[in-house]
Protein backbone atom coordinates (compact mmCIF):
# COMPACT_ATOMS: atom_id res chain seq x y z
CA UNK A 1 0.00 0.00 0.00
CA UNK A 2 1.75 3.15 -0.77
CA UNK A 3 1.33 6.31 1.32
CA UNK A 4 -0.65 9.43 0.30
CA UNK A 5 1.85 12.17 0.00
CA UNK A 6 -0.54 14.66 -0.58
CA UNK A 7 -4.04 15.11 0.85
CA UNK A 8 -6.47 18.04 0.65
CA UNK A 9 -9.64 18.52 2.28
CA UNK A 10 -12.57 20.74 2.10
CA UNK A 11 -9.85 23.39 1.01
CA UNK A 12 -11.03 27.13 0.38
CA UNK A 13 -9.72 30.14 -0.55
CA UNK A 14 -10.18 33.30 -1.68
CA UNK A 15 -8.31 36.29 -2.71
CA UNK A 16 -8.28 39.79 -0.78
CA UNK A 17 -10.78 42.16 -2.66
CA UNK A 18 -12.30 39.36 -4.63
CA UNK A 19 -16.21 38.38 -4.66
CA UNK A 20 -15.46 34.69 -5.93
CA UNK A 21 -13.54 31.76 -4.02
CA UNK A 22 -10.43 31.16 -6.15
CA UNK A 23 -10.75 27.28 -4.58
CA UNK A 24 -13.93 26.32 -3.42
CA UNK A 25 -14.44 22.96 -1.31
CA UNK A 26 -12.26 21.53 -2.74
CA UNK A 27 -10.41 17.24 -1.65
CA UNK A 28 -8.29 15.27 -3.35
CA UNK A 29 -5.27 12.89 -2.70
CA UNK A 30 -1.97 12.21 -4.30
CA UNK A 31 -0.32 8.81 -3.48
CA UNK A 32 3.27 8.47 -3.03
CA UNK A 33 5.17 8.45 -6.68
CA UNK A 34 2.47 9.22 -8.37
CA UNK A 35 2.37 11.95 -11.48
CA UNK A 36 -1.19 13.97 -11.26
CA UNK A 37 -1.83 16.24 -13.83
CA UNK A 38 -4.21 19.25 -12.82
CA UNK A 39 -5.69 20.95 -15.94
CA UNK A 40 -8.17 24.24 -16.03
CA UNK A 41 -8.49 27.19 -18.04
CA UNK A 42 -7.46 30.57 -16.50
CA UNK A 43 -9.01 30.99 -13.21
CA UNK A 44 -9.97 27.50 -12.61
CA UNK A 45 -7.80 27.75 -9.51
CA UNK A 46 -5.33 25.22 -10.52
CA UNK A 47 -2.15 27.74 -9.94
CA UNK A 48 -3.92 28.37 -6.37
CA UNK A 49 -3.75 25.18 -5.45
CA UNK A 50 0.10 24.82 -6.37
CA UNK A 51 0.81 27.89 -4.26
CA UNK A 52 -1.52 26.65 -1.16
CA UNK A 53 0.52 23.11 -1.11
CA UNK A 54 3.83 24.70 -0.04
CA UNK A 55 1.73 27.23 2.12
CA UNK A 56 2.71 30.37 -0.29
CA UNK A 57 -1.18 30.92 -0.07
CA UNK A 58 -2.74 29.72 3.14
CA UNK A 59 -6.08 27.94 2.94
CA UNK A 60 -9.36 30.14 4.34
CA UNK A 61 -10.83 26.78 5.64
CA UNK A 62 -9.69 22.97 5.33
CA UNK A 63 -6.45 20.84 6.00
CA UNK A 64 -3.41 20.24 3.65
CA UNK A 65 -1.73 17.83 4.49
CA UNK A 66 1.81 16.56 3.05
CA UNK A 67 2.91 13.14 4.27
CA UNK A 68 0.19 13.37 7.11
CA UNK A 69 2.10 16.61 8.01
CA UNK A 70 -0.55 19.27 8.92
CA UNK A 71 0.76 22.36 7.05
CA UNK A 72 0.63 25.27 9.35
CA UNK A 73 3.01 28.20 10.68
CA UNK A 74 4.81 25.71 12.26
CA UNK A 75 5.49 23.35 9.92
CA UNK A 76 5.74 25.36 6.45
CA UNK A 77 9.59 26.32 6.47
CA UNK A 78 9.93 21.81 6.87
CA UNK A 79 7.02 21.30 4.33
CA UNK A 80 8.84 24.21 1.55
CA UNK A 81 11.77 21.90 1.87
CA UNK A 82 9.81 18.79 1.07
CA UNK A 83 7.58 20.51 -1.34
CA UNK A 84 9.53 21.68 -4.62
CA UNK A 85 7.97 24.28 -7.27
CA UNK A 86 8.81 24.93 -10.60
CA UNK A 87 7.53 28.20 -12.01
CA UNK A 88 6.31 29.55 -15.57
CA UNK A 89 8.69 32.43 -16.23
CA UNK A 90 11.90 30.48 -16.02
CA UNK A 91 13.74 34.24 -15.84
CA UNK A 92 11.87 35.27 -12.75
CA UNK A 93 12.81 32.07 -10.68
CA UNK A 94 16.25 32.54 -11.29
CA UNK A 95 17.87 33.53 -8.19
CA UNK A 96 21.88 32.96 -8.46
CA UNK A 97 24.33 34.78 -10.89
CA UNK A 98 25.48 31.71 -12.24
CA UNK A 99 24.11 28.40 -12.52
CA UNK A 100 25.80 26.67 -9.10
CA UNK A 101 24.82 29.37 -7.27
CA UNK A 102 20.90 29.43 -8.33
CA UNK A 103 21.35 25.40 -7.22
CA UNK A 104 23.06 26.70 -4.21
CA UNK A 105 20.11 29.07 -2.97
CA UNK A 106 17.87 26.55 -1.77
CA UNK A 107 20.33 24.74 0.55
CA UNK A 108 21.88 28.45 1.81
CA UNK A 109 18.25 29.38 2.94
CA UNK A 110 18.11 26.06 4.91
CA UNK A 111 21.54 26.91 6.31
CA UNK A 112 23.11 23.47 4.75
CA UNK A 113 26.73 23.43 6.07
CA UNK A 114 28.82 24.10 3.25
CA UNK A 115 30.81 21.29 2.29
CA UNK A 116 27.73 18.69 2.25
CA UNK A 117 26.03 21.69 -0.09
CA UNK A 118 29.08 21.59 -2.48
CA UNK A 119 28.18 18.12 -2.79
CA UNK A 120 24.96 18.16 -2.91
CA UNK A 121 24.90 21.33 -5.87
CA UNK A 122 26.94 19.02 -7.81
CA UNK A 123 24.87 15.83 -7.48
CA UNK A 124 22.21 17.88 -8.62
CA UNK A 125 23.30 19.52 -11.43
CA UNK A 126 24.16 16.26 -12.61
CA UNK A 127 21.11 14.92 -12.08
CA UNK A 128 19.62 17.28 -14.78
CA UNK A 129 22.63 17.03 -16.75
CA UNK A 130 23.56 21.00 -16.99
CA UNK A 131 27.22 20.04 -15.36
CA UNK A 132 28.66 21.97 -18.65
CA UNK A 133 27.27 25.09 -17.60
CA UNK A 134 28.04 25.50 -13.82
CA UNK A 135 29.49 28.91 -14.25
CA UNK A 136 27.36 30.44 -16.66
CA UNK A 137 24.89 33.37 -16.21
CA UNK A 138 21.10 33.00 -16.89
CA UNK A 139 21.41 35.01 -19.78
CA UNK A 140 23.40 32.50 -21.90
CA UNK A 141 20.78 29.74 -21.14
CA UNK A 142 17.97 28.68 -23.21
CA UNK A 143 14.67 28.89 -21.08
CA UNK A 144 14.62 25.04 -20.65
CA UNK A 145 18.05 25.04 -19.30
CA UNK A 146 16.90 27.36 -17.04
CA UNK A 147 14.10 25.07 -15.85
CA UNK A 148 16.51 22.23 -15.69
CA UNK A 149 18.45 24.79 -13.30
CA UNK A 150 15.07 24.91 -11.03
CA UNK A 151 14.73 21.45 -11.08
CA UNK A 152 18.41 20.81 -9.98
CA UNK A 153 17.60 23.80 -7.35
CA UNK A 154 14.92 21.82 -5.71
CA UNK A 155 16.35 18.58 -5.98
CA UNK A 156 19.14 19.54 -3.82
CA UNK A 157 16.86 20.22 -1.53
CA UNK A 158 15.66 16.22 -1.50
CA UNK A 159 12.12 17.27 -1.67
CA UNK A 160 9.34 14.33 -1.97
CA UNK A 161 7.12 16.16 -3.92
CA UNK A 162 7.61 18.35 -7.14
CA UNK A 163 5.03 20.97 -8.35
CA UNK A 164 5.54 21.95 -11.64
CA UNK A 165 3.29 25.32 -11.58
CA UNK A 166 3.15 25.55 -16.13
CA UNK A 167 6.34 25.21 -15.75
CA UNK A 168 6.81 24.17 -19.52
CA UNK A 169 4.20 26.87 -20.64
CA UNK A 170 6.44 29.30 -21.65
CA UNK A 171 9.13 26.79 -23.51
CA UNK A 172 9.44 26.27 -26.77
CA UNK A 173 8.83 22.28 -27.61
CA UNK A 174 12.65 21.30 -27.22
CA UNK A 175 12.83 22.75 -24.24
CA UNK A 176 9.07 21.13 -23.29
CA UNK A 177 10.80 18.02 -24.01
CA UNK A 178 14.05 18.29 -22.03
CA UNK A 179 12.12 19.70 -19.07
CA UNK A 180 9.33 17.06 -18.97
CA UNK A 181 12.39 14.33 -19.94
CA UNK A 182 14.39 15.71 -16.91
CA UNK A 183 11.37 14.98 -14.52
CA UNK A 184 10.60 11.91 -15.90
CA UNK A 185 13.75 10.46 -15.00
CA UNK A 186 13.84 12.11 -11.56
CA UNK A 187 10.78 10.34 -10.67
CA UNK A 188 12.21 6.87 -11.84
CA UNK A 189 15.37 7.27 -10.46
CA UNK A 190 14.73 8.95 -6.72
CA UNK A 191 10.53 7.66 -6.17
CA UNK A 192 9.43 11.84 -6.20
CA UNK A 193 5.82 12.42 -6.41
CA UNK A 194 4.79 14.78 -9.52
CA UNK A 195 1.98 17.24 -9.43
CA UNK A 196 1.70 19.26 -12.33
CA UNK A 197 -0.49 22.21 -13.32
CA UNK A 198 -1.23 22.56 -17.19
CA UNK A 199 -2.31 23.70 -20.36
CA UNK A 200 0.32 21.19 -22.30
CA UNK A 201 -2.24 18.03 -23.30
CA UNK A 202 1.15 15.74 -24.03
CA UNK A 203 1.58 16.34 -20.06
CA UNK A 204 -1.55 15.18 -19.27
CA UNK A 205 -1.33 11.76 -21.36
CA UNK A 206 2.09 10.68 -19.53
CA UNK A 207 0.33 11.08 -16.40
CA UNK A 208 -1.12 8.29 -14.07
CA UNK A 209 -4.32 10.68 -13.14
CA UNK A 210 -5.96 13.90 -13.60
CA UNK A 211 -7.85 16.19 -12.14
CA UNK A 212 -10.48 18.73 -14.08
CA UNK A 213 -10.73 22.12 -12.25
CA UNK A 214 -13.43 24.05 -13.06
CA UNK A 215 -14.47 27.36 -11.67
CA UNK A 216 -12.42 26.89 -8.68
CA UNK A 217 -13.96 23.20 -8.05
CA UNK A 218 -12.70 19.65 -8.77
CA UNK A 219 -15.18 18.95 -11.90
CA UNK A 220 -13.77 15.17 -12.41
CA UNK A 221 -10.67 12.57 -12.17
CA UNK A 222 -9.54 9.64 -13.64
CA UNK A 223 -6.78 8.37 -16.04
CA UNK A 224 -5.91 10.51 -19.15
CA UNK A 225 -7.87 7.91 -20.82
CA UNK A 226 -11.20 8.54 -18.70
CA UNK A 227 -10.80 12.36 -18.65
CA UNK A 228 -10.42 12.62 -22.87
CA UNK A 229 -13.40 10.26 -23.07
CA UNK A 230 -15.60 13.17 -21.74
CA UNK A 231 -14.74 14.85 -24.97
CA UNK A 232 -17.36 17.26 -25.16
CA UNK A 233 -18.00 18.02 -21.97
CA UNK A 234 -13.84 19.24 -22.04
CA UNK A 235 -14.12 21.81 -24.66
CA UNK A 236 -17.03 23.00 -22.63
CA UNK A 237 -15.17 24.52 -19.97
CA UNK A 238 -12.53 25.78 -22.54
CA UNK A 239 -9.95 22.31 -22.53
CA UNK A 240 -8.83 21.08 -25.94
CA UNK A 241 -8.55 17.66 -26.68
CA UNK A 242 -5.13 16.06 -28.11
CA UNK A 243 -5.25 15.64 -31.79
CA UNK A 244 -5.13 11.75 -31.38
CA UNK A 245 -8.32 12.18 -29.70
CA UNK A 246 -9.82 14.22 -31.98
CA UNK A 247 -9.21 12.76 -34.77
CA UNK A 248 -10.25 9.18 -33.69
CA UNK A 249 -13.46 10.54 -32.45
CA UNK A 250 -13.85 11.95 -36.20
CA UNK A 251 -13.01 8.89 -37.97
CA UNK A 252 -15.64 6.74 -35.70
CA UNK A 253 -18.10 9.58 -36.31
CA UNK A 254 -16.87 8.97 -40.24
CA UNK A 255 -18.41 5.31 -39.48
CA UNK A 256 -14.77 3.67 -39.09
CA UNK A 257 -15.47 1.02 -35.97
CA UNK A 258 -12.33 2.30 -34.14
CA UNK A 259 -12.89 0.41 -30.87
CA UNK A 260 -11.34 2.76 -28.40
CA UNK A 261 -9.95 6.07 -27.94
CA UNK A 262 -6.59 7.05 -28.86
CA UNK A 263 -4.07 8.82 -26.25
CA UNK A 264 -0.98 8.43 -28.78
CA UNK A 265 -0.27 8.64 -31.91
CA UNK A 266 1.70 5.17 -32.00
CA UNK A 267 -1.53 3.58 -30.73
CA UNK A 268 -3.93 5.49 -33.35
CA UNK A 269 -1.33 4.19 -36.63
CA UNK A 270 -1.51 0.62 -34.91
CA UNK A 271 -4.82 0.51 -34.81
CA UNK A 272 -5.54 2.43 -38.22
CA UNK A 273 -3.35 0.18 -39.93
CA UNK A 274 -4.49 -3.09 -38.67
CA UNK A 275 -7.75 -1.91 -39.41
CA UNK A 276 -6.95 -1.97 -42.67
CA UNK A 277 -5.91 -5.43 -42.92
CA UNK A 278 -8.72 -6.37 -41.09
CA UNK A 279 -11.31 -4.41 -43.79
CA UNK B 1 31.51 54.11 -25.14
CA UNK B 2 32.72 51.14 -25.57
CA UNK B 3 36.00 50.70 -25.06
CA UNK B 4 35.17 52.26 -21.45
CA UNK B 5 36.83 49.57 -19.19
CA UNK B 6 35.96 51.42 -15.87
CA UNK B 7 33.58 48.84 -14.53
CA UNK B 8 34.36 46.12 -16.49
CA UNK B 9 35.70 42.38 -15.94
CA UNK B 10 38.37 40.78 -18.07
CA UNK B 11 38.62 37.00 -17.04
CA UNK B 12 41.98 35.91 -16.33
CA UNK B 13 44.12 34.17 -13.68
CA UNK B 14 46.92 35.90 -12.95
CA UNK B 15 47.57 35.97 -9.15
CA UNK B 16 45.41 39.57 -8.96
CA UNK B 17 42.46 37.74 -10.24
CA UNK B 18 42.92 34.99 -7.84
CA UNK B 19 42.83 37.21 -4.55
CA UNK B 20 40.51 37.65 -2.25
CA UNK B 21 38.07 40.35 -3.02
CA UNK B 22 38.17 41.78 0.55
CA UNK B 23 42.07 42.28 0.34
CA UNK B 24 41.55 44.56 -3.15
CA UNK B 25 38.80 46.57 -1.21
CA UNK B 26 41.01 47.33 1.92
CA UNK B 27 44.07 48.06 -0.47
CA UNK B 28 42.04 50.03 -2.99
CA UNK B 29 40.23 52.06 0.21
CA UNK B 30 43.36 52.96 1.83
CA UNK B 31 45.36 53.52 -1.36
CA UNK B 32 43.15 56.14 -2.25
CA UNK B 33 44.34 58.21 1.40
CA UNK B 34 47.91 56.96 0.85
CA UNK B 35 47.80 58.26 -2.44
CA UNK B 36 48.13 61.72 -1.05
CA UNK B 37 51.18 61.20 1.07
CA UNK B 38 52.99 61.61 -2.61
CA UNK B 39 53.95 65.16 -2.62
CA UNK B 40 57.62 65.48 -4.46
CA UNK B 41 59.70 63.51 -7.50
CA UNK B 42 60.55 60.58 -5.62
CA UNK B 43 57.08 59.41 -3.57
CA UNK B 44 55.70 59.97 -7.25
CA UNK B 45 58.22 58.11 -8.75
CA UNK B 46 57.66 55.32 -5.85
CA UNK B 47 53.85 55.67 -6.61
CA UNK B 48 53.67 55.24 -10.13
CA UNK B 49 56.44 52.16 -9.74
CA UNK B 50 53.73 50.59 -7.55
CA UNK B 51 51.01 51.24 -9.60
CA UNK B 52 52.54 49.49 -12.99
CA UNK B 53 53.71 46.49 -10.89
CA UNK B 54 50.21 45.94 -9.44
CA UNK B 55 49.19 45.98 -13.46
CA UNK B 56 52.10 43.88 -14.57
CA UNK B 57 51.07 41.36 -11.63
CA UNK B 58 47.16 41.62 -13.12
CA UNK B 59 48.36 40.41 -17.13
CA UNK B 60 46.25 42.80 -18.37
CA UNK B 61 47.80 44.67 -21.32
CA UNK B 62 48.72 48.03 -20.53
CA UNK B 63 47.42 48.92 -23.68
CA UNK B 64 44.13 48.03 -23.37
CA UNK B 65 44.21 49.82 -19.99
CA UNK B 66 45.46 52.70 -21.98
CA UNK B 67 42.75 52.29 -24.63
CA UNK B 68 40.18 51.61 -22.28
CA UNK B 69 40.99 55.06 -20.38
CA UNK B 70 40.85 57.07 -23.05
CA UNK B 71 37.47 59.55 -22.10
CA UNK B 72 39.47 60.18 -18.60
CA UNK B 73 43.12 61.27 -20.39
CA UNK B 74 41.11 64.21 -21.56
CA UNK B 75 40.27 65.23 -18.26
CA UNK B 76 43.49 64.53 -16.46
CA UNK B 77 44.75 66.84 -19.54
CA UNK B 78 42.20 69.45 -18.65
CA UNK B 79 43.36 69.25 -14.64
CA UNK B 80 46.91 69.20 -16.50
CA UNK B 81 46.78 72.55 -17.80
CA UNK B 82 44.55 74.25 -15.34
CA UNK B 83 47.23 74.06 -13.01
CA UNK B 84 50.17 74.90 -15.24
CA UNK B 85 48.14 77.93 -15.91
CA UNK B 86 46.56 79.02 -12.49
CA UNK B 87 49.48 78.44 -10.17
CA UNK B 88 51.81 81.35 -10.06
CA UNK B 89 54.58 80.51 -7.90
CA UNK B 90 57.91 79.87 -8.21
CA UNK B 91 60.12 81.09 -11.41
CA UNK B 92 58.94 81.85 -14.14
CA UNK B 93 59.44 79.70 -16.83
CA UNK B 94 58.06 81.23 -20.05
CA UNK B 95 56.05 84.24 -20.86
CA UNK B 96 53.98 85.02 -24.09
CA UNK B 97 51.92 88.58 -23.41
CA UNK B 98 49.60 87.89 -20.56
CA UNK B 99 50.53 84.44 -20.61
CA UNK B 100 52.62 82.86 -17.97
CA UNK B 101 53.67 79.69 -16.91
CA UNK B 102 55.68 79.22 -13.75
CA UNK B 103 58.03 76.51 -12.37
CA UNK B 104 55.40 75.35 -9.74
CA UNK B 105 52.68 75.26 -12.43
CA UNK B 106 54.30 72.78 -13.88
CA UNK B 107 55.48 70.43 -10.98
CA UNK B 108 51.86 70.33 -9.68
CA UNK B 109 50.07 69.78 -13.22
CA UNK B 110 52.16 66.72 -13.42
CA UNK B 111 51.93 65.55 -9.58
CA UNK B 112 48.53 65.92 -9.89
CA UNK B 113 47.63 64.38 -12.92
CA UNK B 114 49.89 61.64 -11.85
CA UNK B 115 47.83 61.21 -9.04
CA UNK B 116 44.66 61.03 -10.81
CA UNK B 117 45.66 58.26 -13.12
CA UNK B 118 47.52 56.42 -10.66
CA UNK B 119 43.81 56.55 -8.36
CA UNK B 120 42.13 55.80 -11.43
CA UNK B 121 43.86 52.96 -12.41
CA UNK B 122 44.23 51.44 -9.17
CA UNK B 123 40.38 51.28 -8.77
CA UNK B 124 40.04 50.08 -12.23
CA UNK B 125 42.17 47.41 -11.45
CA UNK B 126 39.93 45.92 -9.10
CA UNK B 127 36.84 45.80 -11.19
CA UNK B 128 39.01 44.53 -13.93
CA UNK B 129 40.40 41.41 -11.91
CA UNK B 130 37.11 41.10 -9.85
CA UNK B 131 33.94 39.93 -10.61
CA UNK B 132 30.80 41.94 -9.51
CA UNK B 133 29.61 38.85 -7.70
CA UNK B 134 32.86 38.81 -5.69
CA UNK B 135 33.31 42.31 -5.02
CA UNK B 136 29.86 42.18 -3.67
CA UNK B 137 30.74 38.81 -1.72
CA UNK B 138 34.01 41.02 -0.69
CA UNK B 139 31.44 43.95 0.57
CA UNK B 140 29.07 41.59 2.60
CA UNK B 141 31.87 40.03 4.39
CA UNK B 142 33.51 43.16 5.16
CA UNK B 143 30.42 45.20 6.57
CA UNK B 144 29.05 42.02 8.00
CA UNK B 145 30.30 43.32 12.01
CA UNK B 146 27.67 46.42 11.49
CA UNK B 147 25.17 43.70 11.33
CA UNK B 148 25.88 43.97 15.18
CA UNK B 149 24.06 47.55 14.91
CA UNK B 150 21.22 46.04 12.98
CA UNK B 151 22.30 47.21 9.55
CA UNK B 152 20.21 45.27 6.55
CA UNK B 153 23.62 43.92 5.59
CA UNK B 154 22.98 40.79 3.92
CA UNK B 155 20.08 42.14 2.31
CA UNK B 156 21.75 45.11 0.76
CA UNK B 157 24.17 42.63 -0.73
CA UNK B 158 21.05 40.33 -2.39
CA UNK B 159 19.77 43.58 -4.09
CA UNK B 160 23.54 43.93 -5.44
CA UNK B 161 23.57 40.52 -6.05
CA UNK B 162 19.92 39.93 -7.61
CA UNK B 163 20.51 43.55 -9.43
CA UNK B 164 23.78 42.16 -10.99
CA UNK B 165 21.73 39.15 -12.27
CA UNK B 166 19.01 41.39 -13.75
CA UNK B 167 21.27 44.05 -15.80
CA UNK B 168 21.35 41.19 -19.08
CA UNK B 169 17.84 40.55 -18.76
CA UNK B 170 15.99 43.68 -18.21
CA UNK B 171 18.27 44.95 -20.94
CA UNK B 172 17.18 42.48 -23.15
CA UNK B 173 13.87 43.10 -22.34
CA UNK B 174 14.20 46.67 -22.96
CA UNK B 175 15.67 45.79 -26.84
CA UNK B 176 12.40 43.91 -27.25
CA UNK B 177 9.87 46.51 -26.30
CA UNK B 178 11.83 49.50 -27.89
CA UNK B 179 11.20 46.76 -31.48
CA UNK B 180 7.37 46.23 -30.43
CA UNK B 181 6.94 50.11 -30.06
CA UNK B 182 8.66 50.80 -33.11
CA UNK B 183 6.71 47.66 -34.95
CA UNK B 184 3.86 50.09 -33.12
CA UNK B 185 5.27 53.61 -34.88
CA UNK B 186 7.40 54.88 -32.08
CA UNK B 187 10.12 57.07 -33.15
CA UNK B 188 13.55 55.93 -30.66
CA UNK B 189 15.94 58.40 -33.02
CA UNK B 190 14.77 61.11 -33.79
CA UNK B 191 12.02 64.02 -33.34
CA UNK B 192 11.44 66.83 -31.14
CA UNK B 193 12.77 66.94 -27.24
CA UNK B 194 8.70 66.47 -26.84
CA UNK B 195 8.40 63.80 -29.22
CA UNK B 196 11.53 62.00 -27.56
CA UNK B 197 10.32 62.65 -23.85
CA UNK B 198 6.92 60.64 -25.83
CA UNK B 199 8.84 57.85 -27.11
CA UNK B 200 11.07 57.15 -24.05
CA UNK B 201 7.57 56.80 -21.79
CA UNK B 202 6.26 54.55 -24.01
CA UNK B 203 9.08 52.54 -23.57
CA UNK B 204 9.21 53.27 -19.69
CA UNK B 205 6.03 52.22 -18.68
CA UNK B 206 6.04 49.17 -19.74
CA UNK B 207 9.35 48.02 -18.56
CA UNK B 208 8.39 48.92 -15.32
CA UNK B 209 5.23 47.25 -14.88
CA UNK B 210 6.90 44.01 -16.28
CA UNK B 211 10.02 45.11 -13.40
CA UNK B 212 7.36 44.99 -10.68
CA UNK B 213 5.71 41.43 -11.81
CA UNK B 214 9.37 39.82 -12.40
CA UNK B 215 9.74 41.07 -8.72
CA UNK B 216 6.75 39.41 -7.86
CA UNK B 217 7.25 36.17 -8.66
CA UNK B 218 11.26 36.28 -8.01
CA UNK B 219 9.77 37.20 -4.38
CA UNK B 220 7.24 34.28 -5.16
CA UNK B 221 9.72 31.87 -6.00
CA UNK B 222 12.47 32.63 -3.33
CA UNK B 223 9.90 32.24 -0.96
CA UNK B 224 8.99 28.73 -2.08
CA UNK B 225 12.44 27.96 -1.79
CA UNK B 226 12.79 28.03 1.74
CA UNK B 227 13.85 31.64 1.98
CA UNK B 228 13.66 34.10 5.00
CA UNK B 229 15.92 36.58 5.71
CA UNK B 230 19.34 36.46 6.28
CA UNK B 231 18.72 34.92 9.62
CA UNK B 232 20.55 31.19 10.16
CA UNK B 233 21.82 31.04 5.84
CA UNK B 234 24.68 29.38 5.12
CA UNK B 235 26.76 30.71 2.05
CA UNK B 236 28.29 29.03 -0.92
CA UNK B 237 30.61 30.99 -2.09
CA UNK B 238 33.60 30.87 -0.17
CA UNK B 239 35.99 33.76 0.66
CA UNK B 240 39.62 32.58 0.75
CA UNK B 241 42.25 34.61 2.21
CA UNK B 242 45.72 33.77 0.75
CA UNK B 243 49.33 34.37 1.78
CA UNK B 244 49.01 36.86 -1.61
CA UNK B 245 46.11 38.79 0.44
CA UNK B 246 48.63 38.92 2.89
CA UNK B 247 51.30 40.12 1.08
CA UNK B 248 48.88 42.73 -0.88
CA UNK B 249 48.26 44.17 2.10
CA UNK B 250 51.61 44.34 3.78
CA UNK B 251 52.92 45.75 0.56
CA UNK B 252 50.50 48.73 0.83
CA UNK B 253 51.56 49.06 4.29
CA UNK B 254 55.45 49.61 3.00
CA UNK B 255 53.94 51.66 0.37
CA UNK B 256 52.38 53.92 2.90
CA UNK B 257 56.21 54.12 5.14
CA UNK B 258 58.26 54.47 2.73
CA UNK B 259 56.22 57.48 1.49
CA UNK B 260 55.97 58.76 4.68
CA UNK B 261 59.73 58.22 4.64
CA UNK B 262 60.60 60.07 0.96
CA UNK B 263 57.99 62.78 1.45
CA UNK B 264 59.35 66.50 1.99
Amino acid sequence: MREIAVSVENVSFKYPNEANYAVKNVSFYVQEGEWLAIVGHNGSGKSTIAKLLNGLLRPESGVIKIFSTELNETTIWEIRKRVGMVFQNPDNQFVGTTVQDDVAFGLENNGVPRDEMVERVDEAIRLVKMEEFLEQEPHHLSGGQKQRVAIAGIIALQPDIIILDEATSMLDPKGRNEVLETVRDLKKKQKITVISITHDLEEVVKADRVIVMNKGEVLTQGTPEEIFLLGEQLEKIGLDLPFTVKLSNELKGAGFPLTTDHLTAEGLVEELWTLYSKM
Amino acid sequence: MNSMIIGKYVPGTSIVHRMDPRSKLIMVFFYVFIVFLANNVETYAVLMIFTFSLILLSRIPLSFIIRGLKPIFLVILFTFLLHLFMTKEGELLYRLGWFEIYEQGVKQGVFISLRFLSLIIVTTLLTLTTTPIEVTDGVESLLSPLKKFNMPIHELALMMSISLRFIPTLMEETDKIMKAQTARGVDFSGGSFQERIKAIVSLLVPLFINSFKRAEELATAMEARGYRGGEGRTKFRLLTWKTADTALIVSLILLAIILFILRS
